[in-house]
């Protein structure tokens, strides 16, 4: 293999001894044995064992991989791929619209971040995903456990106990019409104290302690292989009061979304992360848009943005690709549409704005599905069309 | 370039490189650029015997120079020109992807850009029947919404299934796995003869950005390192096989640390057709 050393997971010692003894590509280091690599680049024998394993084991593919890889090393076809995520489910929110617009639910092996200002609900619907993917596969839930990883302290434990009883309150309810056998069993495991005992709570108060935390779960995660939700509440906050260093900060957080996808694939789990809003001045006027910056608007697969409109609470979504989502059309121009579904809080509706923007052309249609961030259409469309043209121009 | 060796061309024993070890002459470009009398005195080797050597291995290692005419004609019989599916894009493009080349996307969060990745790879599984290698960093792939494109083309179930079949998904969510990929296509495409289904014309790496952000910046360098090795392995991946490759990645300004002032900020952009 002509791989470059560099290419390599190896330590920045190591690396700078091969060089400067003159290898540079994988294919020189295949035939050496490690006593005699030790000896000439001077490192310890573990060291350089060490090192041919590493390089050896990504040279020789033509042996089959081990089992202990991760599923990310799998190649799959889009076929396989759809019938994966047919057979998968999704946690239910307990709010119809909003299932709806996800599709379902939250989904599965996908990163989903859920912005909103104070109060607006955020740490709520954490704690009632957290018992909803407990709810037994007979109902349509999940039956999988939850990772709570706290760091603004705001997890109320009573809160939880309301929901879990109202939870189960309402599974009693449907079964009573039905009888079935299989759901009166699950019911009978689907206690307080089994729902309360399946949530797994961290309490991180720093950013150190969190990225520590995420960089454990993964074990955590092999002992405990029923866990499907991992939630992650507040993960604006460590990272906007510790640190200073904005380059720093982008970094790590790009490297904590690309570990929590992955764990988010391997262990086919769903993640959801919260995040606070911040105010952007432009041009003398103000709007609220998520924080931690651009950057992070690209991390996660789902973004769930949640406003206060008067008395009622709006959501919108955005950067999601869902294909009960997205209209399908055949129009000869632009068609804008703007829909709304009102919210009551009681009821559980949900109130939604979303642009779609659709394009025809003789041979299959394009649809592209916008979402819009403030409650300013306007200005959102200048803002949108000004993405799309930049695109085509 | 590579360690010099006992076997490494007919002239060459174990003894002289020993002996050109011991005087510091360690790799093919140390004796190729070495003088080579010089050499000879020091290590006590006939001047002929290192001349031959050097000879050979010029002509095992250098690269080949081809003239322009010869490089045009194989452009011409090798590159082929791949319909995006989206009509203004093509134009966009002058008629489409190239393959041999890489194409990148860039736009900023929500702007479309998986979504112009799914359109090429249905647009290529399905009208032109060729093999798709998708590689994933942000879980932005389902495979419903490709279903969804290919059920707009045509409605024959074997066809959808067909298409969704020629389409490889790869999931690689750090820099080292997507290497580790991109070498394994290396391999599996130079050992492979065509298959059935026909050849890998398409690798869409969706996005590139995710990988590579989390190591550039501040004080360390390596991460520009492994930027730059990435870059070169899709180009060469584009090159040698013939594919097209498209990344996607995010438009912003991103400050490298102390290698740019405060006015030249790079963009994070990479190569442009």
């Amino acid at each position: 293999m002509q791989r470059d050393l560099g290419s390599f997971p190896l330590s920045p010692a190591v690396r700078v001894k091969l060089v400067s003894a003159g290898f540079q590509t994988a294919e020189e280091l295949l035939e050496v044995k490690p006593s005699e690599l030790s000896k000439e680049i001077r490192i310890s024998k573990e060291e350089a064992l060490e090192t041919l394993q590493i390089i050896r084991r990504d040279c020789l593919t033509n042996i089959p991989r081990y089992a202990g890889t991760s599923e990310s090393g799998k190649k799959c076809t889009a076929l396989e791929l759809l019938e994966q995520e047919h057979t998968q489910g999704f946690i239910i929110t307990f709010c119809s619209a909003l299932d709806n617009i996800l599709g379902g639910g939250i989904p599965l092996t996908k990163t989903t971040e859920i912005c909103g200002a104070p109060g607006v609900g955020k740490t709520q619907l954490c704690m009632q995903l957290a018992v909803d993917v407990q709810i037994p596969e007979c109902f349509g839930g999940v039956a999988g456990e939850a990772v709570f990883i706290d760091t603004e302290g705001s997890f109320m434990i009573d809160r939880v106990v309301d929901l879990a009883t109202a939870c189960i309150q309402h599974l009693h309810l449907i079964t009573g019409t039905h009888m079935e056998e299989e759901h009166q069993k699950a019911l009978e495991d689907f206690t307080l104290e089994n729902i309360l005992s399946h949530i797994y709570y961290f309490r991180c108060r720093d950013c150190t302690e969190l990225l520590a935390q995420v960089y454990l779960l993964p074990d955590f995660l092999s002992e405990h292989s029923k866990v499907r939700l991992v939630i992650v509440d507040g993960i604006a906050f460590p990272f906007r009061h510790d640190l200073d260093d904005l380059s720093l900060r982008t970094r790590l957080l790009n490297g904590l979304a690309q570990q929590m996808i992955s764990l988010a694939n391997n262990h086919r789990l769903a993640v959801i992360l919260t995040n606070q809003m911040t105010t952007k001045i432009d041009k003398n006027q103000a709007s609220l848009i998520p924080a931690l910056g651009e950057s992070w608007g690209h991390a996660a697969t789902i973004r769930i943005i949640f406003h206060w409109d008067q008395k009622q609470r709006t959501c919108v979504v955005c950067t999601y690709v869902s294909s009960k989502v997205i209209l399908k059309g055949t129009l000869k121009i632009f068609l804008l549409i703007f829909v709304t579904v009102t919210v009551f809080e009681h009821s559980k509706n949900l109130k939604f704005y979303f642009l779609t923007t659709v394009f025809l052309r003789r041979e299959p249609m394009l649809v592209h599905f916008f979402a819009s961030c403030t409650l300013r259409p306007k200005y959102l469309l200048k803002h949108r069309y000004g993405n799309f043209f930049y695109m085509l121009l | 370039m590579g360690v010099l060796r006992a076997a490494l061309c007919p002239g060459l024993t174990q003894e002289m490189v020993q002996l050109l070890r011991s005087r510091g002459i360690k790799t093919v470009v140390d004796l190729v650029s070495a003088d080579l009398e010089e050499v000879a005195q020091k290590c006590g080797l006939s001047y002929k015997a290192l001349v031959a050597v050097r000879r050979v291995l010029l002509a095992q290692f250098s690269a080949f120079p081809f003239n322009g005419a010869d490089v045009y004609e194989e452009l011409k019989t090798s590159t082929a020109i791949l319909s995006t599916g989206m009509e203004r894009l093509d134009k966009l493009l002058d008629t489409g992807l190239y393959t041999g080349e890489v194409t990148e996307f860039v736009g900023s969060p929500g702007s479309g850009k998986t979504q112009v990745c799914l359109c090429v790879a249905a647009n290529v599984a399905h009208s032109l029947q060729q093999n798709v290698l998708y590689i994933d960093s942000s879980g932005g792939i389902t495979a419903s919404r490709l279903l969804q494109l290919l059920q707009a083309r045509t409605q024959d179930e074997e066809e959808q299934a067909g298409a969704l079949r020629r389409i490889q998904v790869v999931h690689a969510f750090d820099i080292f796995r997507m290497l580790d990929v991109l070498q394994d296509l290396r391999g599996t495409v130079a050992q492979q003869v065509i298959s059935s289904s026909g050849t890998m014309k398409v690798v869409v790496v969706d996005s590139v950005t995710a990988v590579v952000s989390p190591l550039l910046g501040g004080q360390q360098r390596e991460g520009l390192a492994l930027m730059m090795q990435l870059a070169r392995e899709l180009k060469t991946l584009a090159r040698e096989l013939g594919v097209a490759v498209v990344p996607t990645g995010i438009q912003e300004m991103i400050d490298i640390g102390i290698w740019g002032t405060s006015e030249e900020r790079p963009v994070l952009e990479g190569d442009q057709t």
